[in-house]
């Protein structure tokens, strides 16, 4: 399948643990030990109380389609001859859509959805973010079909 | 604080200026903002210069160069940034070193030169001022996140691309009357809506311009105002707000909330609201961001953006004329630029001296709107004649 890299410039912060949850197959978030505020993407330090106590928590289950896009005109780094020497690259772009689902705990997810069609994508519709690991080894979210 | 009031405009032609740098830009807006004034250069105590981008340029303090090719050296001049909302932060800074007594004369300067580099560089710099760690990795350029935007407003409101559509046909037909837009011609809507899709459901003609060119305006204190210009153009209300840098954050993913807020501060500080406004420029960077302008700044109730481009309500003759100018949609986007050729245009049109065709009547208040990245920061400024 054709992703991008996700990983890359997360591996240099201290939430670098969210990275290798993607390659282990988990979506992790970060929830604030102090006023329990979630957070995603998940931040190390909590603005609501300017504490840095965070624990890990995963995210599960399926989220509301708030909105989608298919980018036909793609950023110099996802352009097809710049992709295989770019930095973020190893895989060539082809448009697919894009999306953010909202999750019952209220995070907001986006991730890619190559498994829907463009025509059969509604807004409100179900989807599950899962974290896919590529075939060149980095990870990315996808967001798929409910029951798969 | 002092009263600070407009003196002079001026604007380079927009366009893919490559007869011209950076600092010859700055040059031609700046000296024809002067001349507008009435005063030499040597008066001005102060600059700020607005460009939003190094990576364009590949150039740290591009100010230096603008303050060099000016002669204004060894006087005291700044950069201010804010992506494409720089020149509205240009114009408040400047109104802040006039009101706080630290000058009694400024020049603003705003530019860019944005086609030195490819289209592919300028979408993939200008998408990562989006949250380049949480966003950027899907692929996500400025029409992706407006496309994101536009996507939800028709969802939840029933806006059309029809209606986006009419938005461009809008600005192209007021942009085809300004001899210094960047594309002066009409367009269809026939032509709009088949225009190719750049990001779904935003088509070519739904998008802005990348553009070369410069802006300036000199302020003054309001007893220099008065005595340098005879129809000073007083900034009455100033209002910044400022919102999430992911997209996905938003509290609301069909509202800039950094608009209603800048709007709410900029009305206050005025005493006016939305409806005493004759004149308006908003940030249309891409067509759902007039039509979602419209309602943030109370032009309109939510969601009714759709409804009111449709009914032609914001040509001139209907209730609010915006962006009569052709917008950043044909008059062009340099994007340091754009918020202090905002802040001339409506000048312009309080003073009554607009091209034939676009003057709207007897404007009396006037209203900027100014967006940085997808919503990251909004600028909206008041303005007002005697």
């Amino acid at each position: 399948m054709e992703f991008r890299d996700f990983s890359l410039l997360v591996k240099d912060t201290k939430v670098s643990e969210f990275a290798e949850g993607l390659e282990r197959g988990v979506i992790l978030a970060t929830k604030c030990e102090k006023c329990g505020s979630i957070y995603y993407p998940p931040r190390h330090d909590c603005p609501k109380c300017f504490s840095d106590e965070m624990s890990w928590i995963e995210l599960h289950g399926s989220g509301k389609l708030l909105s989608f896009t298919v980018i036909f005109v793609p950023p110099e780094h996802f352009a097809p001859d710049l992709s295989e020497t770019a930095p973020f690259s190893g895989y060539r772009y082809a448009p697919k859509p894009v999306g953010i689902v909202e999750m019952g705990n209220g995070a907001r997810v986006m991730g890619w959805i190559p498994g829907i069609p463009r025509e059969e994508l509604q807004i409100g519709m179900s989807l599950t973010p899962k974290a896919e690991v590529l075939p060149n080894g980095r990870a990315t979210i996808v967001l798929a079909p409910e029951g798969e | 604080m002092r009263k600070v009031g407009i003196v002079g405009i001026g604007q380079s032609r927009f366009g893919i200026r490559s007869d011209a740098s950076l600092r010859e830009l700055s040059f031609e807006a700046a000296k024809a903002s002067l001349d507008d004034a009435g005063i030499p250069l040597d008066d001005v105590q102060a600059m700020v210069v607005s460009v939003a981008s190094d990576e364009l340029s590949y150039a740290l303090q591009p100010s230096a160069q603008v303050v060099d090719y000016l002669g204004f050296n060894p006087k005291p001049s700044f950069r201010v940034e804010g992506a494409c909302a720089s020149g509205s932060m240009a114009v408040r800074t400047g109104w802040m070193t006039v009101a706080s007594g630290l000058a009694d004369l400024v020049i603003v300067v705003g530019a860019e030169k944005m086609t030195e580099v490819s289209t592919a560089a300028v979408t993939d710099v200008l998408g990562r001022a989006g949250d380049f760690m949480w966003e950027y990795p899907f692929g996500m350029t400025f029409p992706g996140y407006y496309a994101l935007i536009a996507r939800a407003h028709m969802a939840k409101y029933g806006t059309t691309e029809e209606q986006l559509s009419m938005v461009a046909v809008k600005n192209h037909h007021y942009g085809a009357l300004n001899p210094y837009a960047h594309m002066r011609k009409e367009i269809s809507l026939d032509k709009a809506m088949s225009s190719f899709t750049v990001a779904d459901p935003l088509k070519l003609y739904d998008c802005c311009l990348i553009s070369d060119g410069a802006a300036a305006i000199v302020l003054a204190s309001d007893k220099l105002a008065g005595s340098l210009s005879k129809k000073p153009v007083w900034i009455s209300g100033l209002g910044l707000g400022t919102d999430t840098i992911s997209l996905s954050d938003r509290r609301d993913i069909t509202t800039l909330d950094a608009t209603v807020e800048a709007a709410r501060q900029a009305y206050d500080m005025a005493g006016i609201g939305p409806k005493d406004i004759d004149v308006a420029v908003v940030h249309d960077c891409f067509t759902i961001a007039e039509i979602a302008a419209y309602e943030d700044l109370g032009f309109c109730a939510k969601g009714e953006g759709g409804k009111l481009i449709e009914e032609k309500r914001t040509y001139i003759g209907g209730d609010i004329p915006v962006n009569v100018d052709g917008g950043l949609k044909s008059k062009g986007h340099p994007i340091g630029a754009t918020g202090v050729a905002m802040a001339a245009e409506i000048a312009k049109q309080l003073r009554g001296e607009a091209d034939p065709g676009r003057q709207v009547e007897n404007a009396r208040i006037g209203l900027s709107h100014n967006v940085g990245g997808n919503g990251q920061h909004a600028a909206v400024h008041v303005f007002q004649v005697d």
